[in-house]
């Protein structure tokens, strides 16, 4: 009973602590200051994916189409960049409303159409490829690799020695968490996400939140595929759809480890950093590509179905 | 009649805290159609279950055909021809006819499903046996409620083994029109002599149809009607109420000020031309069986469902409410029948419910300002009495009572002056209940309009200054309460009296 | 009365549209209506057909909500392992096809079965479950194959390829008896009735006495077996099994299931909407690229589809209720 009621509520933070003891032990690198940056610098771009992610799923939704405002993100931004000669900021702001589009796209089916997010996002997802395929001609890179050097340093530069990455996920987790745990509209949010009627009788006005909700999910992903972008200096369609499960497991991984079951800016956090200690790790074991991405996705089911039944058990 | 078919003896079943049959006894003979009535509460739906093998007895025997069951379990009762259609209708939208009515049963060879055979067996079941014509073919979805009805019952009755057949609450969702094709069904089934218990707030359908009548009480029998005439109706409603309306209601006259919120000729799917006014410092009921419309005028007045036609006036200013934001923005507040469903987010925190309308006044810019927050829950949890005194305890930890102070502080916070609560003390114990009503009359003492919907006709005339009666969609009457009888109100909104008869 | 007109117009709405779609494209191309592009359709269509054969199990068993309905999005995944490793068993390994194929079925078991209990043992959301199975057997598909492309020159392989029974192509023939089978045993048997009843409404059928847990992992045995029987077909298909084929039959499953509940009479999913989705689906491919439209445009034409016709169905239960 009691060695039950320690596994609910710490089922999962065992197994993330035996994951790192692990690689510590196996690997002498593992624990280096460099490597564990490293894991927090690859890490960046999941986490504001997840945090968008996040978002929706607090809400009570989920969203498939994060990896095309990730592409929109960056496709505007380096169009804006290459085509239009535009300020690096400017070229921000762009792909960041690219992304918004995604989400416009979104709210307008779920909220309007009533089409439930699972479908929405999804068609959303497959109409959002194909237009990049089209735009693309079929799936080229648009490449520039004369970018001004302010944008390429989102990828590659420093704030203090912090690469700026890593300052950017950081804000937009610091205001996540702010919006989501410390405000009024967090508080709907979630109860929406709790109980939509409820809310609802309460005089929430429940459309109009989630309208905004998946609107801020995709402007959020965008902000990933700026840095993206930036970094390989060119925009690649379907790029974004390789984060889409990780970002998923994040959410669920994060939602296990809340002593409510509750998504959350947090252990969103906790759960990436887990993902990215888990590739990191799975590396420096010198693992064959094949066998590493076999490893992961087993771990990722696991971690999952562990995390389901951690809830289940409260 | 007077070989039993089924006797049920002595029964007795206590839940925590609640003794809900103390020695009841229920004897139905061969082929007669026998009445279960009684209020809410009363322990119909516990014998019923009882019966069913769905709750176990603490104590006495269920006697069928002469023979004492060593075992009261679903399988056992169905095998011993007890069949029971529940007041959900349980079917799937998509399937046809047919498939409902063999849904777990179907008869196939080797070769597949004996399609044709089974339509043919159900077509011919519903003329036979419910006189009525019916498609095999028809999908449910397609079909009125009464219809659906109907296949719920040759669901049950279709393998010819039925020999007593319990019907819970049949004609609730349906209109005037739908019950008499149910009632042909269900004599052509007597004709059959099939025995049937028939459980039913409509006293109208209970003396038009019921051979035999047991009336509960608070648990206990109250009364067996072994012949039941046109005119038994109200020697059933006093042996039902029993009791004087006691010490609940802290009764005081109101002296409505002017009018606040108007309603005129509203119209929605399920009730029609609808209009009344409820002024200040008055507390207006809304009584009515289930599926008279009142829950539909609630959720229509909320901005829950839309109107088709009517307007509504606050103020003597015409509002027009697309979602409940809107109705909250206009002043009104809705303590909702579901409470658990509706009216709290149940892994919320006290604190966070009790400021979920209010979110605005406890916050700096849009963070939250949990001190303030707290401060107000805290506030308010003393005012109501909410227990256990922690704001931080998660709503799905309380008790009904609690959960439903909790629906209240809110809005007392939000500070509504129109105050709409169905079904206010549902599931609410006895002590909680009389603080609730003091709650309320503070409220109409403050100059706030209620209007109260129950199914508790005692509560009705104990709380209200007038009610509201709806039957089947209209408002049948108007009544003050000063003077009114709970058997008088209990006529009106069983059918079972005209207004006429009553002022 | 003028809400019921309007619920009628959208229900027959997205048929229109493919109605006039092929109209319009049966006009534009002079090929398109002759018995040579049929076969072509009917051909291109075969994998897809056997999967969404799985898919509409799992969606009959578990409910037609994509959230806390039934889904099972890891079914093209299983047809990919599947197809490794027959290869990889024939070519790289050198055994029979018999063995590789009950190895196969084996790998296809043990996916259903974790599914299944992911699902009805730790009430998983389907979605969940399976898209995480989905990645994880990828993963594995390539320790299997190394990422690269594996040939296949089995006769029986070849003969589902190019053969022909009765003068049909081989592969449209084996599937049509597949189909047959799978609509006898899901609409035309008791037990599928009672699977149909699982979807419907739990609690109908719980009160008929129907022990739906069973049905919903038995639901999702099937989709791996769906899913092991596909994976022949994409090895004849591809003359081998090549990594990164399942997004797009992933794709082409969940819009060919979904937009045969628009065909069918009760609006609901069912096997013959399935395989009629697939068939469609595969045509407007073939009568695209057979009135030169851009290829990368069909994706888009697709997805907008697959909205539209959900669209309609969640606008039309609105005017309904």
């Amino acid at each position: 009973m009691t060695l039950q009621s320690i596994f609910a509520r710490f089922g999962l933070v065992i197994i993330i602590v035996m994951f790192f003891s692990f690689f510590s032990y196996i690997s002498p690198v593992f624990l280096t200051f460099d490597n564990q940056v490293n894991i927090v610098e690859a890490s960046a771009i999941v986490l504001i994916l997840a945090l968008g992610m996040t978002l929706v799923v607090a809400m009570g939704g989920i969203d498939l189409s994060i990896g095309i405002a990730f592409d929109f993100g960056a496709a505007f931004a380096v169009v804006a960049l290459k085509d239009f000669g535009a300020a690096w900021y400017i070229a921000c702001l762009v792909g960041v409303m690219g992304g918004a589009l995604v989400g416009l796209l979104n709210a307008f089916l779920i909220v309007i159409l009533k089409i439930s997010p699972f479908m929405a996002t999804l068609g959303t997802f497959f109409v959002g490829s194909s237009v990049e395929r089209v735009f693309t001609n079929g799936g080229g890179p648009i490449s520039y690799r004369r970018m001004p050097q302010e944008y390429r340093d989102l990828a590659v530069g420093d704030v203090f020695g912090i690469p700026t990455e890593v300052v950017i996920a950081a804000v937009v987790c610091l205001v996540y968490f702010i919006a989501l745990e410390r405000s009024i509209f967090g508080k709907r949010i979630h109860a929406i996400g709790l109980q939509k009627d409820a809310a609802n009788v309460a005089g929430i006005p429940v459309r109009r939140y989630m309208f905004i909700a998946f609107i801020l999910a995709s402007a959020t992903c965008a902000i990933g595929g700026l840095i993206g972008s930036a970094n390989i200096r060119m925009f690649t369609p379907l790029a974004g759809f390789s984060y889409l499960l990780d970002a998923i497991a994040a959410v669920f991984i994060g939602a296990a480890i809340h002593p409510k079951g509750r998504p959350n800016v947090i252990g969103t956090m906790v759960g990436v950093l887990f993902l990215g200690m888990i590739g990191n790790g799975l590396n420096l074991m010198g693992l064959d590509f094949n066998l590493k991405a076999a490893l992961s996705g087993l771990i990722l089911v696991g971690a999952l179905a562990l995390a389901v039944a951690q809830q289940r058990l409260r | 009649m007077t070989d039993a078919l089924l006797k049920m003896c002595d029964i007795t079943k206590s839940f925590p805290g609640v003794l809900a049959l103390d020695n009841v006894a229920l004897e139905v003979a061969s082929g007669e159609i026998h009445g279960l009535v009684g209020e809410n509460g009363a322990g119909k739906s516990t014998i019923i279950k009882v019966l069913a093998g769905v709750y176990k007895a603490d104590a006495g025997t269920v006697e069928i055909d002469g023979h004492v069951l060593p075992d009261v379990t679903p399988r056992s009762v169905h095998d011993a021809g007890v069949r029971f259609i529940h007041q959900e209708l349980h079917l799937v939208q998509h399937f046809t006819v047919t498939e409902s009515v063999f849904m777990g049963q179907e008869e196939q060879t080797l070769l597949g499903l004996s399609t044709r055979a089974m339509r043919q067996k159900a077509e011919a079941f519903f003329e036979t046996a419910l006189g009525t014509e019916m498609s095999g073919n028809t999908l449910i979805r397609d079909l009125g409620i009464a219809e659906r009805k109907l296949v719920q019952i040759a669901r049950a009755l279709i393998d010819n083994q039925a020999k007593l057949v319990v019907f819970d609450e049949p004609t609730a969702p349906l209109t005037s029109g739908e019950t008499d094709k149910l009632f042909t069904a269900i004599r052509k089934l007597k004709e059959q002599g099939i025995a049937m218990i028939y459980v039913s707030h409509y006293l109208a359908e209970i003396t038009g149809i019921c051979d035999r009548v047991t009336v509960l009480r608070n648990g206990q029998n109250a009364g067996r009607f072994d012949e039941v005439f046109d005119d038994s109706a109200p020697a059933m409603i006093s042996a039902m109420v029993g009791r004087e309306i006691d010490e609940l209601f802290p009764k005081t006259e109101h002296t409505p000020a002017a009018p606040r919120f108007e309603v005129t000729d509203l119209s929605a799917e399920k009730f029609e031309d609808v209009s009344f006014t409820i002024h200040r410092n008055e507390i207006v009921g809304v009584a009515g069986l289930v599926g008279s419309g009142r829950e539909d005028l609630i959720d229509t007045i909320y901005g829950l469902a839309k109107p088709r036609s009517g307007t509504m006036k606050i103020d003597g200013v015409a509002q027009k409410f697309r979602a409940p934001a809107d109705a909250v923005g206009a002043g009104i507040a809705l303590v909702p029948r579901d409470r658990r469903h509706d009216g709290l987010v149940l892994d919320m925190s006290v604190s966070d419910n009790i400021n979920l309308a209010a979110l605005d006044t406890v916050s700096r810019g849009t963070l939250e300002n949990r001190r303030a927050a707290n401060a107000v829950a805290t506030d308010m949890s003393e005012t109501l009495d909410i227990r256990p005194r922690n704001i931080a305890a998660t709503l799905r930890l309380l008790s009904g009572g609690n959960q439903q102070k909790v629906v209240l502080g809110r809005w007392l916070n939000k500070g509504a002056d129109i105050f709409i609560l169905d079904e206010p003390t549902v599931g609410v114990d006895v002590g909680a209940k009389v603080e609730i009503y003091q709650h309320i009359e503070n409220l109409a003492q403050d100059g706030v309009s209620v209007l109260v919907s129950s199914s508790d006709p005692g509560e009705l005339i104990g709380l209200c200054d007038r009610i509201l009666v709806m039957l089947r969609g209209k408002i049948v009457a108007e009544v003050s309460t000063t003077d009114l009888g709970v058997d008088e109100l209990v006529a009106l909104t069983t059918g079972g009296a005209t207004q006429e008869a009553v002022s | 009365m003028n809400q019921t007109l309007s619920t009628k117009l959208l229900a027959v709405f997205p048929i229109a549209v493919f109605a006039c779609l092929f109209a319009y494209l049966s006009i534009e191309s002079s090929t398109f209506l002759s018995l040579g592009t049929f076969e072509l359709i009917l051909k291109q269509a075969v994998p897809t057909v056997i999967v969404s054969l799985g898919l509409a199990a799992v969606v009959i068993a578990g409910g037609d909500d994509v959230v806390a309905g039934g889904i099972d999005l890891s079914i093209p995944a299983t047809a990919i392992i599947c197809a490794a490793i027959i290869a990889d068993q024939l070519t790289n390994q050198g055994n029979t096809l018999v063995f590789a194929m009950t190895l196969a079925f084996g790998a296809a078991a043990i996916i259903g079965a974790i599914n299944a209990f992911l699902v009805v043992g730790l009430r998983m959301t389907p979605l969940l479950a399976t898209l995480s199975m989905s990645v994880a057997v990828v993963g594995l598909t390539k320790v299997i194959t190394s990422s690269r492309r594996i040939g296949v020159t089995d006769e029986s392989i070849v003969f589902i390829r190019d053969g022909k029974i009765m003068g049909v192509a081989a592969s449209v023939i084996l599937t049509a008896v597949l189909v047959v089978i799978f609509y006898h045993a899901l609409h035309r048997t008791r037990w599928g009735m009672n699977m149909q009843a699982t979807g419907g409404s739990r609690d109908a059928a719980e009160i008929s006495g129907i022990l739906t847990r069973r049905f919903v992992v038995q639901s999702f045995l099937i989709a791996a077996f769906a899913g092991w029987i596909a994976s022949v077909f994409v090895l004849a298909r591809g003359s081998g099994s090549s990594p990164g084929t399942e997004e797009n039959m992933l794709l082409e499953m969940v819009l060919a299931t979904f937009l045969g509940a628009a065909f069918s009479p009760r609006r609901v999913v069912t096997l013959w909407g399935a395989v009629l989705g697939a068939v469609v689906v595969s045509a407007l491919s073939v009568g695209f690229i057979s009135i030169g439209v851009n290829v990368f445009w069909t994706g888009c034409i697709k997805g907008a589809l697959i909205l539209l016709v959900v669209a309609s169905a969640a606008v039309a239960t609105k005017g309904r209720s």
